[in-house]
């Protein structure tokens, strides 16, 4: 299929691995599922030390099955991925593990406290799954078959995630005051969730006009906005004055003033160049390597003639 | 030699299970399949799958679980907390659609 007949035909789930699709366009989706996954493995491993943290059981429950499926997520990214046969999964993720995948801005800085676990599991999740609502349109169907059920489980995620902020913001003074520095720290790191604005995006019209995208980072960010501004004042949290959100009266929806966020910051982290990056790239391979033993264990014992009866996760 | 029927009724839907064929080769499985289940029922696609080439594990061997309490994993068990956006009341909505489904079943 040449570019023109695929932008032609670009629509919601239009393409999968029968079609012959033009090497463009396997690599954009490419880039973009690999992206994704990434994001997937790097978010999991940044709040897998809240499982310890939680301050109760119900809490640590509950992180553990949300790590647990980010991590799922990841394996169905990756198998997305590897259907337009431009990279294996050992590539990718062997890319990722040498520091040269690409993953979400919010997943380079460290996170420390408990008050930051909602910065995270609220409004970064809340913001994926605005966005990942709109993969579910996506043209590549391994993509948007995935978005399904990352979707199914993600309400979850968000849900849990307000329930901790809801837990914080009623809480004692102190706790209140914590949380609140812990949203301004991260509000503009939110709020470049959604990428670059559309003039310095790169890749952002290539993936519309082939369907891969349905919403531009703009339009996103307008309503992910119009959604969890509000949300995050009812539960007593200050917006930061910068960068200004405004309001758009006229077309009932909020902006913010893009030439107020650090986009030096957001570019050296694109390029995991920041500190941050080397820090979560590097802890991950640390917990790789604590963690080899069981590898080893499991390939050992799947080498073994007469593997036994597996045994389903309860 | 049995071939297993999968059909995907529009672009981008699942293929799903729907049969089987007797064929004794691929191309022949695939007219088969077109005639015997593409046919009558709306379709835009057919798989057809060597039935050996099926792996499958079944309730007599294996416990898949479910049984523990896991409340804590349900979007519908925050009730406190009002769904804050449509893709995440979207999400509670097929999750409490899964769990009709599990009780019915119990």
């Amino acid at each position: 299929m040449d570019l023109e007949t695929v932008k032609e035909r670009a629509g919601p789930r239009q393409f999968a691995p029968k079609d012959d699709m033009p090497e463009e366009y396997r690599k954009a989706a490419t880039r973009m599922l690999q992206f994704h996954a990434n994001s997937e493995v790097m978010g999991g491993y940044l709040e897998k030390p809240f499982i310890r943290q939680a301050p109760s059981i119900d809490r640590k429950l509950a992180f553990s099955a949300k790590v647990q499926d980010e991590i799922g997520h990841a394996q169905l990214l990756y198998r997305a991925a590897e259907s337009l046969g431009v990279k294996t999964r050992d590539e990718m993720l062997d890319e990722l593990a040498r520091g040269e995948g690409k993953f979400l801005n919010c997943f380079h800085y460290p996170m420390e406290s408990w008050h930051e676990v909602p910065m995270i599991a609220f409004f970064v999740d809340g913001a994926a799954m605005h966005r990942q609502v709109t993969l579910k349109n996506t043209s590549w169907t391994p993509y948007a078959h995935a978005m399904d059920k990352v979707c199914f489980e993600e309400g979850f995620h968000v849900k849990h995630g307000e329930s901790i902020l809801s837990e914080l913001m009623n809480g004692s003074k102190a706790t209140q005051e914590k949380t609140q520095a812990a949203f301004e720290t991260w509000w503009p790191r939110i709020i470049q969730f959604f990428g670059p604005t559309n003039d310095k995006s790169v890749h952002n019209d290539f993936a519309q006009q082939v369907g891969l995208k349905t919403k531009s980072n703009d339009e996103l960010r307008d309503t992910f906005l119009d959604t969890y501004v509000p949300k995050a004042e009812k539960y007593g949290l200050v917006v930061p004055e910068y960068p200004r959100i405004e309001y758009d009266e006229a077309n009932d929806t909020y902006h913010v003033n893009e030439d107020d966020l650090d986009w030096d910051e957001f570019w050296t982290i694109a390029k995991n160049a920041s500190a941050g990056s080397h820090e979560q790239i590097n802890s991950r391979a640390q917990a790789q390597e604590a963690v080899e033993w069981v590898r080893e264990s499991m390939h050992s014992w799947e080498g073994a003639s007469g593997a036994g009866t597996p045994q389903a996760a309860d | 030699m049995i071939w297993e029927v999968f059909r995907q009724d529009k672009p981008g839907a699942y293929h799903k299970h729907c049969g089987n064929v007797h064929a004794p080769d691929r191309e022949l499985a695939l007219q088969f399949a077109a005639v015997q289940h593409g046919r009558r029922m709306k379709t835009h696609s057919l798989w057809v799958v060597p039935r050996d080439e099926i792996g499958e594990i079944d309730t007599d061997e294996t416990s898949f679980g479910g049984t523990t309490d896991k409340t804590y994993r349900w979007a519908t068990s925050y009730t406190d907390i009002e769904p804050a956006a449509p893709e995440v009341a979207e999400s509670e909505a097929e999750q409490a659609d899964v769990e009709r489904s599990l009780e019915a079943d119990s």
